[in-house]
């Protein structure tokens, strides 16, 4: 009998692990997580801050994200409140930024050639970062696997020079490379432990939270007393603790929409004076720079 | 004779963009060659793929001759440092100028000689700025430069006569190479004319003439839809933008779940259509089919992208079918009372506040329409219940469809389900029209409460700024009524309307919504009549003092008079009328006022009298018509004055050396031009 010999799956932490090292290797600062909630990779301020004033950066990092909306209680295979981005963000975009971006998805195993990889447009915006870019969404074989941005404004400032931001989804990325059809099926390292053995339980448990049971007058004091010190905080002049307290106020703000609690008026103004706290807080860190 | 050819390289550009670059970059290049008298080829083409456009003009003169020229420099009195000027930028000596008299004064003048010009040197000098000239929609920065373009543009290939043209083009500077792979930008190749550089890229499977690749595309489609019996909607849009996504199209028929066919079309069709630029098929009868078409961008060898694509669509499908299995089900009528929590619009409160006044305004047009009070009630008050759900989270362009079905699931009737879901309908010129009573009323009290509510708050759209789409509310409101011929007293429905804000607590100037609103729609009647084709001065007649209640009137007159105009009625109708209202114009008017009528003791001979009779007799014409007034009839009618008219000019001489006599001929001509107001005010036409 004749055995195919079949390629082994890339696991999920293999995955991370793949792109850690191909981005070291090009000169990428590898750094950890941001050790507060966040909605996306963008709001780490390796990001959002590094990406303003004129000092060249390279970084890359898998970030944690939270979006208490998305959240499905565990019973949706493709949406979760909690979930994993790998990001990258380099200053001045390089020339060559394409190149390296389809020889990263080579290092985790998809050949661009073998499938009908395309940029599509998606110009992207964040009201509460007062940040817009253009660029695309990677898609593979249809699938959108990569979002890839030029970044033009960051805490409503225009940049100068311009950063390059490449966000993979890695469940969806994974889904693809291991041909799954539940996010909750992907295997996680070789020892058979999978995404649902990992992360089951809090999504129903945080979507729960974020849905019944968080606590909104509680939440609306909080956003109040962190909008306070972050404004505080700018007066001294210390960018990064202010930074700090304005992305807590902005998971306050997601939970209490995930809520419910917030009218579509209401919803407006708080992005409002988020962005207005991430603009005061831009203009300390910029002064800072030169 | 020599050929232009010119690749800018860039990253993808998307297909909007690549369109409106192609477009500018024609204009441009089309106007240097015209500025500069130089001949080409006028039937040239710019061509585009994602990474790049590309520039072919033939038939160029390698040289042109300039003539012989005299240029004027400053004036004789002038400082001496402005004729030194003058001579410097001429490049030329104080010996060959000479001075000449002209009407505005002595100048200098320097006598320029005939000259040849070399094309290419024109071109190196003037490319950059042509590039320069192109504007995009929507352009970004990158890395440290300044230039601003679609996406980062990375090289610029220039050939003259098979020589490459050298210029700088911001940070880039022009070469005879370009990438030929454009996924790494790598394999830097010479190419000296278009024609090796099409070749080299077809031998690819590349093709850089988009509307060849839009002609595979179809074709290719066409091939598999008729050996499967199957049929695709001309979606040009989509179709264009396909085209403009890909380089090497290849067309793959995938398929996915039958089971996915109970979720209404609309909802699988947007998931192909919006999210994946996919292309639906469907069967004889028009039902959607579980096959679809992906335009892939490369030959799909291994069946990765059939594969893929099928995963893709089966994942949205999922989404949508576990939503509509959520959604149908849940109670319209029990959700109504939760609209409370979902703002309409700043200042204009939250969706069950516009319902309620809806509800109203739809009840008030039932009578006019005679329908059934309740069921447009009904409708009223379910209709906006479908934005709280999750499928209009998701597909929010399917607003009012998916309200539509989640009625009919629950066994609304069925007017009342088709009104919820052509609720939005139509939305602007092109969009479609319902044609149910029910429908039109529903739609008619959107779109009459949100105008008077934008108003209201003064959030009327100026010249250069719409943003929330009052212009094209309006327009569709006209389109309403005079496309279905509907007979509403729209003036009341306004003030009713207004008056449904103010019993909700709203403070409304109303009496300003009342003029300002009914300008701005006639304006957009107007506007509408053009798209028609209408003559310019008919349209200005029509609408001329034009109430709010008549706008099917002016519709309908101003297209039989369109239609009439170089037909006898109409002609001799308007002869009639200018021949009399000349003469009332020239007469000065100050020593005339007019009683309204005149005086048929003070004829003077038997044209008077016909011509007085005709019009009288006109006159109870327009008087006897009701509602229905036949519009070609009352032309018809007014131009058999003809005759009456003729004689009375050519035997009468108004201008009478008795004033009282010829004050009662003016009064009787006077009385014609407002007899013939009865179908509008011809003074505004030109004859």
């Amino acid at each position: 009998m004749v055995y195919k010999t079949k390629k082994k799956t890339l696991s999920f932490q293999d995955t991370i692990f793949n792109l850690q090292k191909y981005w070291s290797k090009k000169g990428c600062v590898i750094l950890q997580p941001y050790d507060l909630e966040v909605g996306a990779g963008t709001f780490h301020p390796a990001t959002t801050l590094r990406s303003l004033g004129p000092k060249p950066w390279k970084t890359a990092y898998v970030q944690p994200s939270r979006r208490p909306t998305d959240g499905r209680y565990g019973d949706n295979p493709n949406r979760l409140q909690h979930y994993y981005q790998f990001q990258v963000l380099i200053k001045p975009s390089p020339k060559e930024i394409k190149k390296m971006y389809l020889n990263s998805l080579s290092s985790i195993g998809i050949n661009y050639e073998e499938h009908d990889i395309r940029f599509v447009e998606d110009d992207w915006e964040s009201p509460t970062l007062g940040a817009a870019g253009l660029g695309w969404e990677v898609w593979c074989d249809g699938m959108e696997v990569t979002q890839f941005t030029y970044f033009q404004q960051m805490a409503g400032v225009e940049c100068k020079p311009v950063s390059v931001e490449i966000t993979y989804g890695l469940e969806r990325l994974c889904m693809f490379i291991q041909n799954k059809k539940s996010v909750f099926d992907l295997i996680w390292n070789d020892e058979g432990i999978t995404y649902k053995d990992v992360f089951h339980k809090s999504e129903k448990e945080f979507s729960a939270y974020n849905f019944e049971y968080a606590n909104t007058d509680n939440l609306f004091k909080i956003f109040e007393m962190l909008e306070e010190e972050t404004k505080l905080l700018v007066e001294k002049k210390i960018s990064l603790p202010a930074y700090d307290q304005c992305l807590k106020c902005s998971h306050v703000f997601n939970i209490l929409d995930a809520r419910g609690v917030i009218s579509v008026a209401q919803r407006a103004e708080y992005i409002a004076r988020i962005r207005e706290l991430t603009k005061s807080i831009g203009k300390v860190w910029i002064e800072s720079q030169s | 004779m020599s050929e232009l050819f010119v690749e800018l390289f860039s990253e993808e550009i998307p297909a909007k963009l690549q369109i409106n670059a192609r477009n500018e970059l024609k204009k441009n290049i089309k106007n240097f060659f015209i500025d500069n008298q130089i001949k080409f080829n006028e039937d040239f083409n710019v061509y585009s793929t994602p990474n790049r456009l590309v520039l072919h003009i033939d038939k160029i003169p390698n040289e042109i001759k300039l003539n012989s020229e005299e240029i004027r420099g400053p004036n004789v009195n002038a400082p001496e440092k402005a004729l030194e000027g003058f001579i410097r930028s001429n490049n030329t000596t104080l010996e060959k100028i000479f001075k000449k008299s002209t009407e505005k004064g002595e100048f200098y003048f320097f006598k320029k000689e005939p000259r040849k010009i070399k094309v290419s040197d024109l071109l190196e000098k003037n490319l950059s700025e042509i590039l320069t000239k192109i504007t995009w929609n929507k352009s970004m920065k990158w890395a440290n430069y300044d230039l601003y373009w679609g996406r980062p543009l990375k090289s610029i290939l220039a050939i003259f006569n098979k020589k490459p043209l050298n210029f700088v083009f911001n940070h880039i500077n022009s070469s005879n190479k370009t990438f030929t792979d454009k996924s790494l930008e790598e394999g830097l190749k010479i190419f000296n004319d278009f024609n090796s550089y099409i070749k080299f890229f077809k031998q690819k499977g590349i093709l850089i003439d988009q509307d060849l690749r839009k002609k595979i595309i179809q074709n290719k489609i066409n091939e598999i839809i008729n050996k499967k019996n199957l049929k695709v909607e001309q979606n040009e849009r989509l179709i264009d933008e396909i085209v403009n996504i890909v380089e090497k199209p290849a067309v793959i028929i995938c398929d996915f779940d039958k089971k996915f066919l109970n979720v209404p079309s609309e909802i699988l069709i947007t998931t192909m259509q919006s999210h994946q630029k996919y292309l639906p098929t469907f069967d004889e009868k028009n039902n959607l089919t579980n096959n679809f078409f992906v335009v892939s961008d490369i030959k799909d060898t291994k069946g990765f992208v059939k594969l893929g694509n099928e995963r893709v669509i089966e994942a949205r499908l999922n989404d949508a079918e576990f939503f509509w299995e959520k959604n149908k089900t849940q109670n319209l009528v029990k959700q109504v009372d939760k609209l409370k929590n979902i703002n309409y619009f700043k200042g204009l409160g939250s969706y069950f506040d516009k319902i309620q006044r809806m509800r109203k305004l739809s009840s008030l047009i039932s009578d006019d329409f005679l329908i059934s009070k309740d069921k447009i009630e009904i409708a009223s008050s379910i209709c906006k219940v479908d934005l709280m759900s999750d499928l209009v989270g998701e597909f929010p362009e399917l607003q009012g469809i998916v309200g539509g079905h989640f009625a009919k699931f629950q066994g609304f009737d069925k007017e009342v389900c088709l009104a919820v879901s052509e609720q939005y309908l139509p939305n602007g010129m092109e969009s479609k029209l319902p044609k149910k009573m029910y429908s039109i009323a529903l739609s008619l009290s959107d779109k009459l409460d949100s105008l008077v509510g934008f108003f209201g708050i003064n959030l009327k759209p100026t010249s250069s700024k719409d943003p929330y789409a009052i212009r094209r509310m309006a327009i569709s409101l006209v389109r309403l009524i005079v496309e279905n011929e509907t007979k509403i007293k729209l003036k009341d429905l306004i003030v009713y309307t207004c008056s449904a804000y103010r019993d909700q607590g709203y403070d409304f100037d109303t009496k300003k919504i009342q003029n300002e609103l009914s300008d701005f729609i006639i304006e957009r009647l107007k506007n509408y009549l053009k798209e028609k084709k209408i003559r310019q001065d008919i349209i200005e007649s029509s609408t001329f003092l034009l109430g709010l209640d008549d706008l099917l009137k002016a519709y309908k007159k101003s297209l039989c008079l369109n239609k009439n105009i170089k037909k006898e009625i109409g002609f001799e109708t308007i002869a009639a009328y200018k021949r009399s209202s000349n003469i009332l114009n020239t007469e000065e008017k100050i020593s005339m006022e007019t009683l309204g009528f005149a005086d048929p003791g003070l004829f003077k001979n038997d044209y008077e009298k016909k011509l007085y009779k005709k019009i009288n007799d006109i006159r109870k014409y327009f008087l006897s018509i009701g509602k229905d007034e036949n519009y070609e009839e009352s032309l018809k009618i007014l131009s058999s004055i003809k005759n009456e008219v003729n004689d009375f000019f050519d035997n009468v001489i108004v201008n009478d050396e008795d004033i009282i006599i010829k004050k009662n001929r003016l009064e009787l001509l006077n009385m014609l031009c407002k007899t013939f107001d009865n179908y509008f005010n011809f003074s505004k036409i030109e004859a």
